[in-house]
């Protein structure tokens, strides 16, 4: 295990006008490894997540990465850092094929004309070394595609680009059954790659799946950070669902354990 | 009192250790094998030599430059064109052949659909006379057979393949090495090297990961009374050449220092898969895995310090008849309470209420039907995931695995209830065990068990390669 997380945040403080929607959040994604984000609905998943991509700006708190701190104040500055968001709705163009896709906005161009030779090539290979195999042509449009098929080509757009820590929000929502098997694969082969990976997930199946440690946010308290081997399914949605589970949690004074 | 290995043992096995590596990982340059292999570079220089001879591998210059200083290194590539063996499968419902070249490039592959129903050995592999013949067809000339395998699943007798237990092909005491070999000989095929392998010899060769596979425990033939495959006496191989197909009379002792293995080695289709996969697959550079497969029955191959674990006869690895609930239903073995009558696919299928003989399309509506959130497909996966949950804490606790993968329709088993067998395997295995172990699917498919009999058939080669120059 790498002792120096790949991305940390302490003490990250957020509020939206009177609304404190996180509260002193410590958190921390290891390269190499799944990092489960859960919480029930409102608990601030989705706002700690666009701190750490910087849509949001912070009240308070620290943001390291690679164990120096660093500012963010906006996507491009975390981009600059290697960190990429794919977003539940994708965010794909459904009359684009899949290399227009991937290359959205950044396309390599040869001269003033497009190169869209290398971008094929690279495409193809990006998607080769996840291995997956249920796409057949890049140059397929995106409303031709399954589900899990675009959600393969939107992890795939966010591993192109050389990124260090990808989040993924709810991957496998309404997908089928084979569909959601590939998509784990994918988010376990990423950081198998070596890659830090964060998953946002309701589906207790998918991150005992695939989590390495598992951090539950509760009431916008980041109530603990547990390695998946050393707790159980009732324990996390207890965690989720009170905030605390045996020694694990918040304790009544608020303080972490 | 056992001497040091002679100089020829010591280059016989860098001869191996190079194709070795170049089979396992492709094309490498001079440079990178100096480095994995610990050599200098004049002796791998001799080696390749010496290999490129033999027509086993080729050298060429690197097609792009990448940038270093310096004479670009040669890249050795496999020759998996015209070095290859055959890989077959005996499987519940189709019957796989393969042709699988150096490297392991599948190069050529026939499939055909098994009939259910009481039918021998000789019966079911049958068809696969038509493919070798076909596969062999297809070859260039010049290339050259070096060994054949086949995955069967079954418990069968590791020194001659003989099926002792077949329960889902309805298998009882069936000579498949015996059939396999006669439908090759019958093809008129050119077995010329992979009849007159040899066993290592070489004490300093112990250290090969397959070993225990490759070393066919010739000694052990006379004692437990061989059905006759190849069965011939030390250094009488090539009696198997002797055109009329007749095979020589079973029984007779081997020496153990050099005597013939079976034409066709035959081994179990988890054990199998899960040298595949250890290989080339999930499990690449881990040297302790537990390798699951379900489908009507549970198997499991086991690897531990990178050697298979496969016991005495060959039979090791039936973790599916580990007693988990002694309880619990009987078993097709005639026990009760196996662990395959838990978490088999008729387990989860009757727990769900649904036909207990659909096989891997009811275990998928299963499933299906779980995620969209039917509550008695829920409950029942969730049954079937405590269950998993249990046996795998044993089988950490036991051999300390670096990874547990599950192959066959435990896949999406595993997929679908992976909080149960996580919340299990935490709760029961011990910490010491269990803290390093990673959970995981298969990454080769449903030919992994193909693969990793091409993977066995290769071993003889790497024990002695200049043997088939």
């Amino acid at each position: 295990m790498t002792d120096t997380p790949l991305l940390e945040v302490r003490g990250l403080n957020k509020s939206f006008g009177p609304v404190q929607v996180l509260r002193d959040v410590d958190f921390s994604a290891y390269a190499g490894q799944v990092t489960a984000l859960v919480g029930d609905n409102g608990a601030g998943k989705s706002t700690l997540v666009k701190c750490l991509g910087g849509i949001y700006s912070i009240d308070s708190g620290e943001y390291l990465f690679d164990g120096k701190p660093v500012s963010v104040h906006g996507p491009r500055d975390a981009a600059a850092l290697g960190v990429d968001i794919v977003y539940q709705d994708l965010a794909l163009c459904d009359n684009l094929d899949i290399v227009q896709n991937m290359f959205l906005g950044r396309e390599i161009k040869s001269g003033i004309v497009l190169d869209d030779i290398t971008m094929e090539q690279k495409a193809a290979e990006t998607l080769a070394s996840l291995s997956v195999r249920t796409v057949q042509s890049v140059r397929q449009h995106v409303s031709s595609l399954s589900g899990g098929q675009r959600q393969t080509v939107a992890i795939a757009k966010a591993v192109l680009w050389n990124n260090r820590l990808v989040v993924l929000d709810e991957p496998t929502a309404a997908l089928g059954v084979a569909q959601t098997a590939q998509v784990l694969e994918l988010v376990r082969r990423l950081a198998d790659n070596g890659l830090a990976v964060v998953l946002i997930s309701h589906n207790m199946n998918d991150v005992f799946a695939v989590a390495d440690r598992i951090a539950a946010l509760f009431l916008g308290q980041m109530c603990a950070q547990v390695s998946a081997t050393d707790v159980t399914h009732s324990q996390i949605v207890e965690l989720i669902t009170s905030g605390r589970s045996g020694d694990l949690g918040l304790r009544q004074n608020g303080a972490t354990a | 009192m056992r001497v040091g290995p002679s100089q020829e043992e010591i280059r016989r096995s860098n001869l191996g250790a190079l194709l070795r590596s170049v089979h396992l990982h492709g094309a490498m340059s001079r440079a990178d094998l100096t480095t994995s292999l610990g050599l200098n570079r004049s002796t791998i220089g001799a080696l390749t030599a010496d290999l490129a001879a033999a027509g086993l591998v080729s050298e060429g210059v690197p097609r792009e430059q990448r940038g270093r200083a310096g004479r670009p290194s040669l890249v050795v590539h496999p020759e998996s064109e015209h070095v290859y063996v055959f890989a077959f499968a005996v499987e519940v419902d189709r019957i796989v052949a393969a042709r699988v070249g150096l490297g392991g490039v599948v190069l050529d592959r026939h499939a055909a659909v098994r009939e259910r129903g009481d039918r021998s050995a000789a019966q079911v592999v049958a068809p696969i006379a038509d493919f070798v013949r076909q596969m062999q067809k297809a070859a260039p000339p010049g290339a050259r057979l070096v060994g054949s395998a086949a995955a069967v699943s079954a418990m069968v007798r590791r020194e001659d393949g003989f099926v002792r237990l077949g329960p889902e092909l309805g298998w009882v005491d069936q000579p498949l090495g015996e059939a396999l070999a006669d439908v090759i000989i019958s093809t008129g095929v050119d077995l010329f090297p992979a009849t007159r392998l040899r066993a290592p010899a070489v004490p300093a060769q112990r250290h090969a990961p397959d070993d225990d596979l490759v070393d066919a425990s010739l000694a052990r033939r006379s004692a437990t009374g061989a059905t006759g495959t190849a069965g011939s006496g030390g250094g009488s191989g090539d009696d198997l050449l002797d055109g009329d197909g007749d095979l020589p009379e079973p029984g007779e002792p081997g020496t153990g220092s050099d005597a013939t293995r079976p034409l066709v080695q035959v081994r179990n289709n988890a054990d199998l898969a899960a040298l595949a996969e250890h290989a080339r697959g999930a499990a690449v550079g881990c040297d302790n895995v537990v390798y699951l497969y379900g489908d009507a029955g549970v198997g499991g191959g086991i690897i531990a310090a990178g050697r298979p674990v496969t016991g005495h006869g060959g039979y090791g690895g039936e973790v599916g008849h580990m007693v988990v609930n002694p309880a619990g239903k009987p078993c097709s073995c005639g026990s009760r309470g196996c662990w395959e009558t838990e978490i088999g696919e008729h387990a989860l299928l009757a727990a769900a209420g649904r036909n207990p003989s659909s096989g891997r399309e009811g275990i998928l509506t299963v499933v299906d039907a779980a995620g969209r959130g039917d509550a008695s497909a829920q409950a029942a996966v969730r049954q079937v995931g405590d269950w998993l949950g249990f046996g795998v804490a044993n089988l950490v606790n036991i051999f300390n695995p670096e990874m547990v993968i599950f192959g066959g329709t435990l896949r999406e088993v595993y997929l679908a209830s992976a909080a149960q067998v996580r919340s299990r395997l935490n709760r029961n295995a011990l910490p010491a065990c269990r803290e390093h172990v990673r959970l995981r699917t298969p990454v080769l498919g449903e030919d992994a068990a193909l693969l990793g009999a091409a993977e066995l058939a290769f071993e003889p080669l790497f024990a002695d390669p200049l043997d088939f120059a």
